[in-house]
């Protein structure tokens, strides 16, 4: 997404949904995994007479409320869009100014589409070309429509042209930018979007400044250090730009360099210690893998409020640390939701028995390891304090620094005042009245200055930037092939000073895009760029002016850069289908040095005819009543008596292929050759092909009950066996998320 | 509180009746009339009306997905005591679903891990936070004098604040490695 038009976030909010006219939800199962978000659905249906469009491999209790469900084979997202865009473009249903005005190559992808026949589509994904016809004239038809989608859509080996074939088929439709459109991603976690845009990641600082030097410099020079020391502390300048191993494959690090191991590239050295605060890697894919990579560490440190349940996972048993850290109710600061609202997360009681809050935990840590003054100064800075106070100088450092995304306008003052006054503000526009007149609820970034009401619907040129339009942001240059990148005439946002498209404003374009004129002192003060301008001369001038700071460009709908310069379709690394594989083969090349990991692709997909002994589809997801790795609700006895015990939905037909009974156990072994052993649960949510199976529970493994390893008194409510133990091999090429959304496997009677 | 809370969910006293009770027993304090043939009394009207006398409500944000629904959180005396839905909340309209309501249960969880442990020879042994500290910290700056800063694995996490999220994220750079990642990946 932001690889198409400059952020990759959910572009609109939950409460904006209800102006769509339909909603169309690949992979994600909101009425389950976000209920009451699921009331804006709902009530969009009621009010609106909004067409809700189901795509998933299950029947879900999303789709129960569907009035159109498609049950997609896992993995053919791709083909089943560009169907749709066959039939768009076919028909002349596409938003032709739109596209010239605001779009960059929509023609390649006219010329793709134009394979995907609706026979074809059927062929590869199952569903029939009167449903896809179907479907596709209703959305087609219905506008403004949502495209909603979460991990069902992230979790493959094509992941990255997913996620960009979405908003290329909303754009199509002129639905970006618009009430009741946009491509809007739910997130998983409480704060995926805050922790996110904090970098808390391998291949970015804070706000997605990346790892080249001039963003460390800038860092280093807002956290009031010497950029050469920062270095220092890094095994040299050259690593200190190179992206890390991710929690995706993390593992890798440790069995690196192991017979049968993908190689790694790790600074001449193996993982030797894990220190994890609040993720349970439980849940993520390569279970046995992870169990391997745990037994080898010589240290791992683990903070949570429950026993993280790798220190149940492991049978290492020397230098397993648990550090009880406190819940977030025992503790103050921001959250950021789904939809870029910052809400106030303020503290309800002390921290209980001897948990402490992750900051002093850390603070601590860099006392101990020597670099706690360096770490803690960027708080003082602002007003030149001697002493901190937090959670507040730290928001206000991020304020501050963070302009990328435009958080200068999320000060502590304001962030609280909008949590303190959350009764003033309309559930479907977001917008304020009385003291928060002006305002949308929660500042949605971005919020360019400590005045500015945020953007609740991104790249709407139908409002003023002042009141949160934008246009598309100048990110890929002014120009390719030839072609203009910027907008097209008139396709300003509303009151602009400068109509028409223009680049990103810098310190020496300012003058002449804005029409002004800057003062000797202005010059002097003001910073390089808009990302990097902590004098905020840029971003108030860009206010008055009605000119959006990252400059008013095209969408793009092909990436120069990327493997598969437009999205096209490939097959799982393990498909049911062998016939087309080799039709639609995955990368041909595997992936070296993929965040510090060499990485699989065609060469294992074409290493065996895995259909042959895998014949079932494997699909992952959530629960009601569980979150992620399900530490913290299986601890809850009311949340696991609702599911004590893990299990699989089975159809009848299936099971009784393989003599299992509903109730009965059964085996299912992984082309990786591990297996678990559940209760099948009979269930026509899922077709006979394919079978599901929750992600949330641990403290089983391959059949080896855990709970001896718990310490006395920490055991959850519910144990069972990981649904990843048996997910497969496989990542995204770009961001290196695993397959788990469509993977293989074998069932048998246990 | 929690305790006793948890010993009268597990017979047949239903929650509410429950909570009538102890705003009773705390009324009577010590000398409270459960010792007498009494046992239970109904509550007077006030009782009903304001169980937890001097209470303060806390608006905050539930911890379970990204829609960020609002709670409305009752404290006495520093313990978590009731929880309501947030009627008033622009996304949320009073809505909780199960974990959402589940928060004040999982913050006074008796399964939570309440104290620093190490694992020693198989067998998890109590630790200070002191002792703690000393021992990683001891550990983390010899591999970085051995092996190089990039020897050690960070991951943080979506369930923390933002600001913690950032200060965890500098945590690595200081220390000196991107190998530093969270749940957004997967």
């Amino acid at each position: 997404m932001a690889n198409t038009w400059g952020y990759g976030a959910m572009t609109n909010s939950l409460g904006d949904i209800q102006n769509s006219k339909a909603i169309i939800i690949f992979g994600a199962n909101p009425a389950v995994n976000h209920p009451v978000g699921f009331q804006h659905f709902l009530k969009a249906k009621e009010r609106n007479n909004s067409q809700l469009i189901v795509i998933d491999p299950r029947f879900t209790k999303t789709a129960a409320k569907a009035d159109f469900y498609a049950r997609i084979r896992p993995g053919t997202d791709v083909p089943f869009m560009y169907g749709m865009l066959n039939i768009i473009f076919k028909n002349g249903w596409e938003d032709k100014k739109y596209i010239d005005d605001r779009v960059y190559g929509m023609d390649e992808i006219k010329k793709e589409a134009a394979k995907w026949t609706p026979e074809k589509v059927a062929d590869v994904t199952g569903v029939s070309a009167e449903q896809l016809m179907q479907i596709t004239k209703v959305y087609a038809k219905s506008t403004p429509g949502t495209l909603i989608w979460a991990m069902g859509l992230t979790q493959h080996s094509v992941g990255t042209s997913n996620t960009r074939l979405a908003p290329i088929l909303q754009l199509s439709l002129g639905n970006m930018g618009v009430e009741g459109g946009g491509t809007n991603i739910l997130r998983g976690h409480d704060n995926v979007q805050g922790a996110t845009d904090m970098g808390c990641l391998a291949d970015t600082l804070p706000g997605y400044y990346g790892l080249s030097s001039g963003s460390w410099k800038y860092f280093a020079k807002s956290w009031g250090v010497d950029y050469e020391w920062l270095a220092g502390r890094f095994k040299s300048k050259d690593w200190m730009s190179k992206k890390g191993f991710s929690l995706a494959r993390w593992y890798a690090g440790v069995l690196g360099g192991k017979p049968g191991e993908d190689k790694i590239h790790n600074a001449g050295t193996n993982l030797k210690a894990l220190f994890v605060m609040g993720n349970g890697i439980t849940s993520i894919a390569q279970q046995a893998k992870v169990k391997e990579a745990l037994d080898n560490l010589e240290l791992i440190v683990l903070a949570d409020p429950f026993v993280n349940e790798a220190a149940i996972l492991t049978d290492k048993k020397d230098d397993i640390f648990l550090l009880p850290a406190a819940t977030q109710f025992e503790t103050s600061g921001t959250v950021v939701a789904t939809n870029r609202t910052a809400q106030w997360r303020y503290q309800v009681v002390e921290p209980m028995y001897e948990s402490k809050p992750d900051q002093d935990i850390m603070f601590e840590f860099a006392k101990r390891l020597g670099f706690y003054k360096e770490y803690t100064k960027a708080m003082l800075m602002r007003d030149n304090k001697t002493e901190f106070k937090w959670p507040e100088d730290a928001t206000n450092e991020i304020a501050r620094i963070i302009k990328t995304i435009g958080l200068t306008g999320w000060t502590a003052d304001r962030l609280k005042k909008h949590t303190d006054n959350w009764h003033m503000f309309d559930e479907v526009s977001l917008r304020g009245s009385g003291p928060m007149k002006d305002e949308y609820y929660g500042l949605p970034w971005p919020c360019w200055t400590e005045t500015h009401g945020g953007s609740t619907v991104l790249y709407d040129i139908n409002r003023s930037v002042k009141e949160g339009g934008m246009g598309f942001r100048n990110r890929f240059g002014m120009e390719h092939n030839g072609t203009d990148l910027l907008a097209g005439k008139s396709s300003a946002p509303k009151g602009s000073s400068n109509p028409n498209g223009y680049p990103e404003i810098n310190a020496k374009n300012i003058e002449a895009v804005l029409g002004i004129t800057l003062t000797a002192d202005e010059k002097a003060k003001i910073g390089k760029n808009w990302k990097v301008d902590t004098s905020n001369i840029i971003a108030e001038k860009c206010m008055k002016a009605g000119i959006a700071p990252y400059g008013n460009a095209r969408a793009r709908a092909i990436v120069w850069t990327f493997p598969d310069q437009i999205p096209m379709h490939r097959e799982p690394l393990h498909s049911p289908r062998t016939d087309l594989v080799k039709k639609y083969p995955s990368f041909e090349k595997d992936k070296e040095n993929h965040f510090r990991v060499d990485t699989k692709y065609g060469t294992l997909q074409s290493s065996k005819d895995w259909a042959k002994e895998f014949p079932i589809n494997l699909v992952t997801a959530r629960l009601v009543n569980l979150n992620g790795a399900g530490m913290e609700n299986r601890a809850s006895k009311y949340l696991a008596a609702l599911t004590p015990e893990m299990f699989c939905d089975i159809h009848p037909d299936l099971a009784n292929n393989h003599g299992i009974r509903n109730g009965g156990m059964m085996t299912i072994h992984s082309p990786e050759g591990t297996h678990i052993t559940v209760k099948a649960k009979f269930s026509f949510s899922v077709s006979p092909d394919r079978i599901f199976i929750p992600f949330h529970f641990a403290g089983v493994f391959q059949g080896r009950d855990l709970k001896s390893h718990y310490p006395d008194g920490t055991a959850p409510y519910a144990t069972g066996e990981s649904a990843n133990t048996v997910t497969n091999y496989g990542y995204d090429i770009i961001t290196q998320i695993p397959e788990t959304k469509g993977g293989l496997c074998r069932i048998e009677k246990a | 509180m929690t305790s006793t809370t948890q010993n009268a969910l597990s017979t047949k006293i239903g929650r509410r009746s429950f909570l009538k009770m102890a705003a009773i027993a705390g009324a009577f304090g010590a000398t409270s009339s459960f010792a007498s043939e009494n046992v239970t009394r109904p509550a007077t009207a006030e009782e009903v009306k304001n169980p937890f006398p001097g209470s303060k409500e806390v608006k905050t944000i539930c911890t379970a997905c990204s829609v960020g629904c609002g709670i409305t959180a009752e404290v006495q005396n520093g313990v978590w005591v009731r929880q309501e839905v947030a009627q008033d909340h622009p996304i949320s309209l009073g809505g909780h679903c199960c974990k959402g309501a589940d928060m004040i249960d999982m913050v006074r969880s008796e399964v939570r891990l309440k104290y620093p442990m190490v694992k020693e020879a198989g067998q998890w042994k109590r630790i200070s936070w002191d002792t703690a500290y000393e021992r990683i910290s001891k550990k983390l700056n010899s591999l970085r004098e051995t092996s190089g800063p990039d020897a050690v694995q960070f991951l943080g996490s979506a369930k923390m604040s933002s600001e913690q999220a950032y200060y965890f994220r500098k945590f690595a750079a200081f220390f000196g490695t991107n190998n530093t990642d969270h749940q957004a990946r997967i």
